[in-house]
């Protein structure tokens, strides 16, 4: 008995012996790190991203990813950071979990310091009171480089909550070598343009890829995608709401929808699917299901960004995609103006209540935002400084016709409060339009007086409303 | 005196036992649910936690919503477990006699979806189903017979995720079925035979109530796996045509984590809490009265 209680106390003296020197050793490590960076205090910060693009300037670099940009700023930034000895950790998070992650990591009180994301999913954070203002980190020059509408997108109240990186403009894309089977060459744009067509022009370009696209060649092919299973793209669904004029938003930031033009808009909808101009079932076929039946020439037209035009683009030099010749086109308005709307991406700053890590956190997104190399990177979609659209022009004709478009872009957010909220509320009433359930009158209705709750209940929480 | 301290220190050593499974049960199960009772009787933010009594509660009855999603986990509960059970039933009392190999394939067969992920199972559904370019719709357009959107119809929709389900749970229910039939003694049916019963008779009288605690036990987790139905609602329907497929637990999680809304998400946990309590008390006790 003796003797096994004596092998007991050796094992625990042993095993206590050597935690406590894998610890010390640790300290000691700590110990001379701090030695080795000048004293200089130590602070680590957490920058978490959804995917955007790969590389650091460009995804043909050799092992390119999408936080290789980040790394590589975070080298750049420790390296020439004076006030801490800072470490900056970079995490790609799924977009479709951004939302979960950053609840549950706010109510458990470790949310990231920085996100980098497209703003329009991050306003409702802002008016929850965890996001910090940047105004005092936006210097004179970048507000000039950068235009006024960028601004407004990321301006809640009197302060600036992200610094804008790079846009995303949605617009329409087809497929060109669709139209001319179906004898519609005279819609057909130039390669490097968005094309504008009128509401009357876009009606008879779905009448005629509805009646004369050759069965033969595409088969179970529809003219345009239509979609409403889920919030995913409705940007799109929201633009087309806004066709005949509506303007969505009132100054005070409710929902306007409830108006004659409104009523068109979703009868249009209504309309066009009923006459059979978009693919069936709209109600339950997902953004994602109508960007894979474009890829697959079973849509003639369909949505997209940048990013989405342009890995589609890439997939077909890569041989994953059948190649066919997509463009872009402008979503139509009954005045003729195109609908434009972009995604504004850039870094928000959390409040983390720690001043340091805080101040470090601004001083990143400042660097990387303001440095002159690294804001190259933002050519991988559309930059929003207008010096370096101007640099890259030659090796990018797109970029001015994104940029001739950008006069009528709308804010289709109306930074108001429960944005995501709202989003929630849109589709079910879509759904019940495509369906028969409802009316357009009253899918609009609905729709207004839902929303309009979603806003009042969140502007009462609004820090930015002044109600907290 | 002795006596009483040896059995006293016996006692302390079981409890010392268990201790670790009881921390365990106490962190992990007692304690978020109390968090969760008393979260829902917040309003909570990021910036603060306000005590706002039953109102959450009350959003909750006035959100036609809730009660769509409500009866819907109901109609979900009784239509599966009750088609789980019958086809378990039916499928492990035609095959537990039979050669064991043959057994061994049917369980493996009806096994392999459940051992699938929910999530790849419901996104072969989704290509099977999808009203635009899914497998369905396209062989009733060569048919010519239109497009079928099964997902896309309020009555429709419902029938469709509870076959879904269904199929993806049932080998579960087999394979205990059958372990337990297996195990029913061997001189009853030989008695039944000596009396001349039949199938039917021996399935009835022999076979039902001899496994009457697998029969509770199966209904008691297919209630439970039932009530938090997500996956294939968020995969296949996201709760649509218009609210016609959302469920309680798809509700709580737009709750939770759409619209941030930590209060009323709670809210909804407590009634499931309670819902999943009063539905499983009553089996449970009679499991137990049986023991």
């Amino acid at each position: 008995m003796n003797s096994k209680r004596f092998l007991v106390t050796i094992v625990a003296l042993i095993l206590l012996t050597s935690i406590m020197a894998g610890c010390s050793s640790k300290n000691n490590e700590a110990g001379n790190n701090a030695g080795d960076s000048g004293k200089k205090e130590k602070v680590a910060i957490k920058v978490w991203l959804t995917p955007q693009w790969k590389g650091v300037l460009d995804a043909t670099e050799p092992g390119a990813d999408y936080d290789s940009f980040f790394k590589h700023a975070a080298e750049k930034f420790t390296a020439q950071y004076s006030k801490y000895d800072a470490k900056v950790d970079v995490e790609v998070i799924a977009g479709d979990q951004r939302d979960q992650l950053l609840n549950v990591n706010l109510s458990s009180g470790t949310p990231p310091d920085v996100i980098f994301e497209s703003v329009f999913a991050l306003g409702d954070y802002v008016h929850r009171g965890a996001l910090a203002p940047l105004t005092d980190i936006v210097d004179d020059a970048s507000k000039k480089d950068i235009a006024q509408s960028y601004w407004d997108s990321v301006t809640f109240g009197k302060d600036v909550y992200f610094y804008p990186f790079q846009n995303n403009p949605g617009t329409l894309v087809y497929n060109a070598d669709m139209f001319k089977a179906a004898g519609l060459e005279k819609f057909v744009g130039g390669d490097t343009e968005i094309k504008t067509w009128t509401l009357a022009e876009y009606e008879e370009i779905l009448k005629g890829l509805k009646d004369n696209l050759p069965k033969d060649k595409y088969s179970n092919a529809y003219p345009m995608a239509l979609y409403a299973m889920n919030n995913q793209g409705d940007t799109w669904n929201l633009a087309y709401l806004r066709m005949f004029g509506n303007k969505f938003f009132d100054d005070q930031g409710n929902i306007v929808l409830d108006d004659a033009n409104g009523v068109k808009a979703a009868a249009w909808l209504k309309k066009i699917k009923d006459a059979g101009y978009t693919n069936p079932g709209p109600e339950s076929v997902s953004s994602n299901d109508v960007n894979g039946m474009f890829q697959n020439q079973q849509l003639a037209i369909s949505f997209t960004n940048p990013v989405l035009f342009n890995n589609t683009k890439a997939d077909m030099e890569s041989g994953k995609l059948k190649k066919f010749d997509a463009r872009l086109a402008n979503i139509p308005s009954e005045s003729g103006d195109p609908l434009s709307f972009t995604y504004v991406t850039g870094a928000g700053v959390f409040n983390t209540k720690d001043e340091k890590r805080m101040e470090v956190a601004k001083d990143f997104v400042k660097f990387f935002s303001t440095d002159p190399e690294l804001v190259k990177s933002s050519k991988n979609a559309i930059p929003v400084r207008s010096s370096v659209a101007e640099e890259f022009k030659s090796e990018k004709p797109l970029f001015a016709a994104y940029d001739a478009n950008s006069k009528y872009l709308f804010n289709f957010t109306g930074n108001v409060p429960g944005y995501s909220q709202l989003r929630e509320v849109l589709y079910p009433e879509l759904q019940a339009l495509y369906m028969g359930a409802s009316t357009p009158e009253r899918a609009v209705k609905e729709y207004q007086t839902k929303g309009n709750k979603v806003i009042q209940t969140n502007k009462a929480n609004s820090v930015i409303y002044g109600n907290q | 005196m002795r006596l009483r301290n040896q059995s006293t220190r016996e006692g302390l050593t079981g409890y010392l036992f268990i201790l670790p499974q009881m921390l365990i049960f106490l962190i992990f199960l007692v304690y978020p649910i109390i968090e969760g009772i008393r979260l829902s009787l917040y309003q909570i933010n990021y910036q603060n936690e306000k005590f706002v009594g039953l109102a959450n509660y009350t959003t909750l009855f006035n959100d036609p919503v809730f009660f769509k999603a409500l009866t819907n986990t109901v109609v979900f509960v009784v239509f599966i477990v009750i088609l789980t059970v019958g086809f378990a039933l039916f499928v492990a009392s035609a095959v537990f006699d039979k050669n064991a190999k043959y057994v061994s394939f049917i369980r493996g067969t009806y096994y392999v979806p459940v051992m699938v992920s929910m999530v790849v199972m419901s996104m072969v559904w989704s290509f099977l189903l999808n009203p635009a370019n899914g497998l369905i719709s396209y062989f009733s357009q060569e048919m010519g017979l239109g497009t079928v959107n099964l997902l896309g119809k309020t009555q429709t929709v419902l029938p469709v995720i509870i076959f879904v389900t269904f199929a993806t749970n049932v080998g579960q229910a087999i394979i205990l079925y059958i372990a337990a039939m297996i195990g029913v003694p061997k001189d009853l049916f030989e008695a039944a035979e000596v009396d001349g019963a039949s199938r039917w008779q021996v399935i009835r009288k022999i076979l039902i109530p001899s496994v009457k605690s697998s029969t509770i036990y199966i209904t008691i987790i297919n209630i439970i796996a039932v009530l938090k139905i997500f996956v294939v609602i968020q995969l296949l329907t996201g709760g649509g045509p218009n609210n016609a497929s959302v469920t309680l637990m798809y509700y709580l999680y737009n709750n939770a984590f759409k619209y941030n809304q930590l209060g009323v998400a709670s809210a909804v946990g407590v009634i499931m809490f309670l819902i999943t309590l009063l539905l499983s008390v009553p089996q449970l006790r009679s499991l137990i009265k049986e023991k």
